[in-house]
């Protein structure tokens, strides 16, 4: 390497350019996983109760979402809406693509969080007089939700490291940005470990603090 | 809307994509044996008294599962650049994907050595085998068992990954289906294609290994 | 002839064996009784090498078991030992779980392994579950089959630590009943158990351990049928 300065190519635009990145990121992240949260929980709980039709169907959703590649699911959803008449932006294709990505993930999560809360359990709070959405409220949420925290925090990462493949329909997230910046400064090392630092360290402490919440609630 | 599906476009490029599949088909597989070798080792490394290893371990572990898998794939093109090295996408797609695979299979080994007793080895030792026999006639054939379902898991993971090196020009079975599509100005119908053949090369081949899983653990 | 010389061995801060001497004869079966915790499993781990000690020396045929000049996987081939939780192994039947180690640690044939394998499995009444899986088996064939499977290396010593305590009560008697006959065959034993009339049947030495050490030894009429020590009769009042 040469014996230049590490940052001399960048300049503050560079800067300011993937820190825009990284804010998209974010934002791509946290809508999306709002949404496939909701998706999910529905879903989740709907294949709780082992409908005959509904969960056979909602179960090949589940399926295919989670063996087609993303960079594929991202461009047949984009053109696809093109074709429809109803293009969509860069940002709402990884919106839309990623919220029901997300959502498979989260229902397998609720719906094993909810059959987590045994039955006895459950028959014991109905005995005690307890109306189904009761028995809901006061039992199977409170124990579902302490199984399944760990393992949401765990998938809304994997979406915040996901959400750099949203690249490929051309909105500029973080990881697009630092391979804008590559070819224009030539200096691929020091940006791509610079964003790789911020995936890193979001994603290490995230999961720290949700492996320390586990321990917290193990009973 | 006015447009037309013409599969047929698809159909007239089967020869390249069928080899891009095959590229797939054989990076993944690769990926995955690397992956097991390394995260073997790693797992072992993790477990045992050294504490130097069980750090680097950790380390490896750490990278791999808090950054994103594509930027990893930067890191193998682009950023061994800068030491002069300029790999072949192929070549570069390999060596990320087994880091990252390395990474999540080494957490599934390591929990799958801890689950097999202590006792399994006190009573290999007792009987005056060597540690190496020990392991190999009696430990890790019951951690082949017992991670059998997470591993599978894993090669279907290992597997859509691989399709990231479409980003950077592989000709595996997502870069032919890009080069083929904008041949055609059929993005749709190609990606849908490609969605479909992804699915069925998983597909075939959890159920090839539930298949051998059947044969391997009558017990 | 194994001889244990004043043994100690510590858990970190916890003292174990607080200094336990004695010695095995060839063709003796010496049987320890004594309360839970008070070291005896310990004393047999420690016997064939996979528990370390503090000081002290464990002779074996006078070898010393742990020397860091003993090769101890040979002395392993000459001390057989049963576990109260089998340890037998899931993946492999019967008949293979009993001629692995014949093959890989003797360097047997695959044929004459498993012609070793199916007489000491003829030995213990097993011969009907061959290619069974150990999962299939109950817990008493499963005991039996460990048992077989430490009597195909044809060891000099066989060690057994409370191979029933952890079986249901109707089949405790088929595996004491293995070790009946492995006494009459003259194999030299140490037998740690809770089963008091069984130890007073087939011991020729009854020792018990108290917190650590050897309380009390002797011939099994007078230890159990007429304790000297305080602890032994009030151990015995509880047992029996």
């Amino acid at each position: 390497m040469a014996a230049v300065p590490f940052f001399s190519a960048f300049s503050l635009n560079d800067l300011m350019f993937m820190a825009q990145g990284a804010a998209k990121t974010l934002l791509l992240t946290l809508w999306s996983g709002l949404l496939g949260t909701v998706v999910g929980v529905v879903v989740g709980w709907i294949r709780s109760t082992r409908a005959p039709v509904v969960s056979q169907l909602l179960g090949v959703y589940i399926d295919v979402i989670r063996t087609v590649p993303l960079i594929i699911q991202f461009i047949v959803v984009n053109s696809g809406a093109s074709i429809l008449g109803a293009p969509l932006t860069p940002f709402g294709t990884g919106i839309l693509v990623l919220s029901f990505y997300m959502g498979g993930f989260v229902a397998e999560v609720v719906t094993a969080g909810i059959h987590a809360v045994s039955d006895t359990l459950r028959k014991a709070g109905r005995s005690l007089g307890l109306s189904y959405w009761k028995d809901v409220r006061y039992i199977v949420l409170p124990l579902s939700l302490r199984a399944v925290f760990p393992a949401w925090i765990g998938l809304l990462l994997g979406l915040m490291k996901d959400s750099s493949l949203i690249a490929v329909v051309g909105y500029i997230e973080l990881l697009r940005a630092s391979q804008i910046i590559i070819n224009r400064t030539e200096q691929p090392l020091q940006v791509l470990l610079g964003a790789g630092a911020f995936y890193f360290v979001m994603s290490f402490a995230a999961s720290r603090y949700a492996a320390s919440l586990e321990r917290r609630w193990q009973f | 809307m006015d447009y037309t599906l013409q599969c047929g476009v698809v159909w007239k490029a089967w020869p390249e994509l069928a080899h891009g599949a095959l590229v797939t088909i054989e990076l993944t597989v690769l990926c995955m044996l690397l992956g097991l070798a390394f995260g073997t080792l790693l797992a072992v490394a993790k477990l045992s008294q050294r504490r130097a290893l069980g750090l680097l371990s950790q380390c490896w572990v750490e990278i791999a599962r808090n950054t994103p898998a594509l930027l990893q794939v930067y890191l193998a093109y682009f950023g061994l650049g800068a030491f002069g090295i300029h790999l072949d996408p192929w070549w570069a797609v390999l060596l990320a994907v087994t880091f990252n695979s390395a990474g999540y299979l080494t957490e599934i080994l390591r929990g799958g050595l801890l689950a097999v007793s202590p006792q399994q080895r006190a009573a290999a030792l007792s009987l005056g085998m060597r540690s190496w026999q020990a392991y190999g006639y009696v430990i890790l054939p019951q951690v082949l068992r017992i991670v059998f379902l997470p591993v599978m898991n894993q090669l279907v993971w290992t597997l859509l990954a691989t399709s990231l090196g479409m980003i950077i020009g592989l000709n595996d079975l997502a870069g032919e289906t890009a080069i083929q599509q904008s041949l055609t100005f059929r993005p749709f119908e190609f990606y849908t294609v490609a969605a479909l053949l992804y699915y069925l090369i998983a597909k075939s081949m959890i159920v090839t290994a539930q298949a051998s899983g059947r044969r391997l653990f009558r017990y | 002839m194994i001889e244990i010389e004043d043994v100690h061995k510590s858990y970190g801060k916890l003292e174990v064996l607080k200094g336990v001497s004695m010695s095995v004869q060839r063709g003796e079966v010496v049987v320890l009784i004594g309360a839970s915790g008070s070291g005896k499993s310990t004393l047999l781990q420690c016997i064939n090498g996979l528990e370390s000690i503090e000081s002290g020396r464990i002779l074996v045929d006078g070898t010393d078991v742990h020397a860091p000049s003993t090769d101890i996987n040979e002395l392993r081939r000459r001390i057989g030992i049963v576990f109260q939780s089998f340890n037998v192994f899931p993946h492999y039947t019967v008949l293979e779980n009993v001629a692995l180690a014949p093959r890989i640690v003797l360097g047997l044939t695959r044929q004459q392994a498993r012609e070793r394998a199916r007489d000491h499995i003829a030995k213990v009444g097993l011969s009907e579950k061959l290619d069974v899986f150990p999962s299939k088996l109950s817990g008493g064939q499963q005991q039996r089959l460990a048992i077989a499977r430490a009597l195909a290396m044809n060891p000099d010593y066989m060690l057994c630590d409370e191979i029933t305590s952890a079986l249901d009560p109707e089949l405790v008697n088929e595996v004491l009943d293995t070790l009946r006959m492995l006494s009459r065959d003259g194999m030299t034993m140490i037998v740690v158990t809770h089963e008091i009339p069984f130890a007073r049947e087939v011991a020729d030495r009854v020792v018990f351990f108290d917190s650590g050490t050897v309380c009390e030894s002797g011939p099994p009429d007078e230890v159990i049928g007429n304790p000297r020590n305080e602890r032994t009769r009030q151990f015995l009042g509880k047992m029996l």
